[in-house]
C-alpha cells in the first residue's frame, strides 16, 4: 500500500496536478462508460482550466499583496490571511493527491451507505465532492499522510450524506423541490448555529416577532448582490482602507485616486472572470459526473432516494439572496474589527447566500434570524479560519499554485471558516491520523445512529413541517 | 436574418448547475439543428440581464417580473425528464 501511494506522489510531485488531473479525469471517465474522444476532450478542458485559474489567482494576488501591506504600515491593521474564495479553494482541492482521488472514494462511499439503507441521498453532485477532497486535504498535511487523508476524505463524503438525509424534508417543504437534499458541506454546518439562534429567539418574546420583508431588501439592493459592482465595492473599500488615510510624500492625490480605483477594477474583473475560469473545470467534469449519475442511478434503483444536489439550487430565493446581502457588510465590518483575526475578506463574500441557505426552512424564512445565526457562524468562522490558515495555504503548495514567498497565507469562507475542516484537522493533527479518523468516523456513526432511530424528530429540528397525526 | 435566440441559465453560482444546464441544452438543441447564444448568469442577476435574452432557464428561484418566459427546472441535474424540458424551451422559442 504505502509503495502504491508513494510511487503516486512521485508522478504528482513532477507532472503537477496541470497534468495529473487531465490523466485522472480520462481514465475515470473512460472506466465510467464515456467514450474516448469525449473523455479526452473532458481531461484537457481541466487542465486547461487549472492554467486559467492560476492566472486569475496571480491578478488577485498582485492586488491584495498591495492592499494587505498598505493596511499594515498605514492603518497597523495586521491581516495577512487573504480570502481567495471557494472558485480558488475548490481547484486546489481537486488539485491535491487526496482531489485525485477523491471522485471513486466519494462514489465508493455513498453506494455502500445505499445498499446498506444507512443513508437515502444519492449524490449526484459531483462538482461538490470538492469539499471532501478539501477536508482530507487538510487532514493528509495535518497527519502527513495521503492515507488518512483518503479516509477522512471518505468520512466527509459520508458525512455530507447525513447532513443531506438530516435536512432533506425541510429543503423539500420549504424550497419546494420533491425528491431532492442538499449534501452540500458548506451549507449544512451552518444548521446548529441555525437551530441555537432560533431557539434564542422563540425565547425572547421581544425577539420573536421581528421582521424584515426579504422582497424589500432584494429589490432596493440587488444590484449589490451581483459579483461585478460587489467586487468593485469591496475593491474600492479595501483601497480607501489601504491608501487614503497615510498618503506618501510622494504621491499626488491623483495617483492616489488612480490605485484606490486600480484595485476597485482589478478585484471587479476577479470577481467575473474567476468564476468563468471554473465554470471550464465544470465543464470538464461534465462526462464524468454524467457518468457517474447513471452509474449510481443503476445501483440505487427499486426505493425512496433523494437526489443529491448542490445548494446552488436553493439560493436563488429572496430569503437566502437578502439575508446574504445584508451578511456581506457585516462580515468586512467583523474582518476588520475582530481582534485577532488575521483574515481580510473579499473573494469569497459571494458564497455567503450557500452559507445561509438551509437556515431558511427552520427559521421560516426569517431574514433577520437568519442575519444573526450567519453572523454567529462568520464570527466563528474568522478564529477558524485563522488558524487554519497554514494548512489551507500547504494544501495550496501542494496542489502546485505558485505562492509567493513572502510568508503570506490564504483561507477561504467555504470551506475554511467551517468548523468540520477545523474538527477534522486538529483531531487528526492531536491524537494522530488513525485514533483521529476513528473518533470521527465514531462521531458520524453516533449521529446516524440516533437519526436514523428518530428521523421524525431530527427532520423537525432542522426545519420539516411537523407531521400530522 | 432574424439572430440567434438568447437562453440566459441561472443558478446559484453561474458555475456549477449552469455550466451542466448551459452544455445540456446546447447539445440537445444542436442536435435538432438549432443554434442558440448561453449566457450564464447568477439568480442575483437575473434582474439586470434578461433584457438581453429570450428565455430564462433556471435551477433556482428567480425574479419573473421582466416580461421574459423562465423555467425552471431540475431535469438537467437529476436527469429525470430531461426531454420534455427540451421540448418546452423549443416551444418558448419559437414565440
Amino acid at each position: 500500500m504505502d509503495a502504491i501511494l508513494s510511487g503516486i506522489k512521485m508522478f504528482f510531485d513532477t507532472f503537477g496536478s496541470t497534468i495529473m488531473l487531465p490523466i485522472i479525469i480520462i481514465i475515470l471517465a473512460l472506466a465510467l462508460g464515456a467514450k474516448f474522444g469525449r473523455a479526452f476532450r473532458a481531461g484537457i478542458t481541466v487542465g486547461i482550466a487549472f492554467i486559467g485559474i492560476g492566472l486569475i489567482v496571480d491578478l488577485m494576488w498582485a492586488n491584495l499583496t498591495g492592499v494587505g501591506q498598505a493596511l499594515v504600515t498605514n492603518l497597523n491593521i495586521q491581516r495577512d490571511v487573504y480570502d481567495v474564495g471557494w472558485p480558488a479553494a475548490a481547484s486546489i482541492a481537486f488539485g491535491t493527491q487526496v482531489g485525485l482521488a477523491v471522485i471513486p472514494i466519494a462514489l465508493l462511499v455513498n453506494v455502500v451507505l445505499l445498499l446498506t439503507k444507512v443513508t437515502k441521498t444519492l449524490n449526484v453532485d459531483v462538482w461538490n465532492f470538492w469539499h471532501f477532497a478539501f477536508l482530507g486535504s487538510l487532514v493528509s498535511i495535518a497527519t502527513d499522510s495521503l492515507l488518512w487523508g483518503l479516509v477522512a476524505a471518505a468520512i466527509a463524503a459520508a458525512f455530507a450524506l447525513f447532513l443531506a438525509d438530516w435536512t432533506a424534508k425541510a429543503v423539500q417543504s420549504f424550497y419546494g423541490v420533491p425528491g431532492v437534499s442538499v449534501p452540500h458541506l458548506t451549507s449544512g454546518p451552518g444548521v446548529p448555529f441555525a437551530i441555537l439562534v432560533n431557539w434564542i429567539f422563540e425565547k425572547i418574546p421581544a425577539l420573536r416577532d421581528l421582521k424584515a420583508d426579504p422582497d424589500t431588501i432584494r429589490k432596493k439592493w440587488g444590484l449589490f448582490g451581483e459579483p461585478v459592482v460587489m467586487g468593485f465595492i469591496i475593491g474600492l473599500v479595501l483601497g480607501i482602507l489601504a491608501y487614503a488615510f497615510k498618503v506618501p510624500a510622494d504621491k499626488t492625490g491623483l495617483q492616489v485616486i488612480a490605485d484606490i480605483l486600480k484595485v476597485a477594477m482589478s478585484l471587479a474583473a476577479v470577481m467575473l472572470i474567476l468564476p468563468r475560469m471554473v465554470a471550464i473545470l465544470m465543464e470538464g467534469l461534465i462526462p464524468v459526473s454524467e457518468a457517474a449519475r447513471e452509474f449510481m442511478q443503476k445501483r440505487a434503483s427499486g426505493r425512496e432516494i433523494y437526489i443529491g444536489l448542490d445548494s446552488a439550487i436553493l439560493i436563488g430565493h429572496p430569503a437566502a439572496i437578502s439575508a446574504a446581502l445584508v451578511l456581506v457588510p457585516i462580515a468586512i465590518l467583523l474582518s476588520l474589527i475582530l481582534p485577532g483575526n488575521r483574515v481580510i475578506l473579499f473573494a469569497d463574500l459571494a458564497v455567503i447566500p450557500f452559507v445561509v441557505a438551509l437556515f431558511a426552512p427552520l427559521m421560516k424564512g426569517n431574514i433577520v434570524r437568519m442575519i444573526v445565526a450567519g453572523t454567529l457562524e462568520l464570527l466563528v468562522g474568522f478564529y477558524l479560519a485563522t488558524s487554519m490558515a497554514p494548512f489551507f495555504t500547504q494544501a495550496a503548495v501542494d496542489a502546485g499554485f505558485a505562492l509567493p514567498e513572502n510568508a503570506v497565507q490564504i483561507t477561504s469562507i467555504a470551506d475554511g471558516f467551517l468548523w468540520p475542516g477545523w474538527l477534522f484537522t486538529n483531531l487528526t493533527k492531536l491524537l494522530g491520523g488513525a485514533v483521529g479518523c476513528l473518533i470521527l468516523l465514531a462521531l458520524l456513526v453516533v449521529v446516524f445512529f440516533f437519526f436514523n432511530r428518530n428521523r421524525e424528530k431530527w427532520e423537525v429540528l432542522a426545519g420539516a413541517p411537523k407531521p400530522e397525526k | 436574418m432574424e439572430g440567434k435566440k438568447r437562453i440566459l441559465v441561472a443558478c446559484g453560482t453561474a458555475i456549477a448547475t449552469s455550466t451542466v444546464v448551459a452544455k445540456a441544452i446546447e447539445e440537445a438543441l444542436e442536435k435538432r439543428g438549432i443554434y442558440v447564444t448561453i449566457r450564464q448568469c447568477k439568480a442575483s442577476e437575473v434582474p439586470s440581464l434578461a433584457a438581453d435574452a429570450d428565455l430564462i432557464v433556471t435551477t433556482t428561484p428567480v425574479a419573473t417580473d421582466h416580461g421574459k418566459p423562465v423555467i425552471q427546472t431540475l431535469s438537467f441535474l437529476t436527469g429525470i425528464g430531461k426531454e420534455a424540458v427540451i421540448e418546452e424551451i423549443i416551444e418558448k422559442l419559437k414565440d
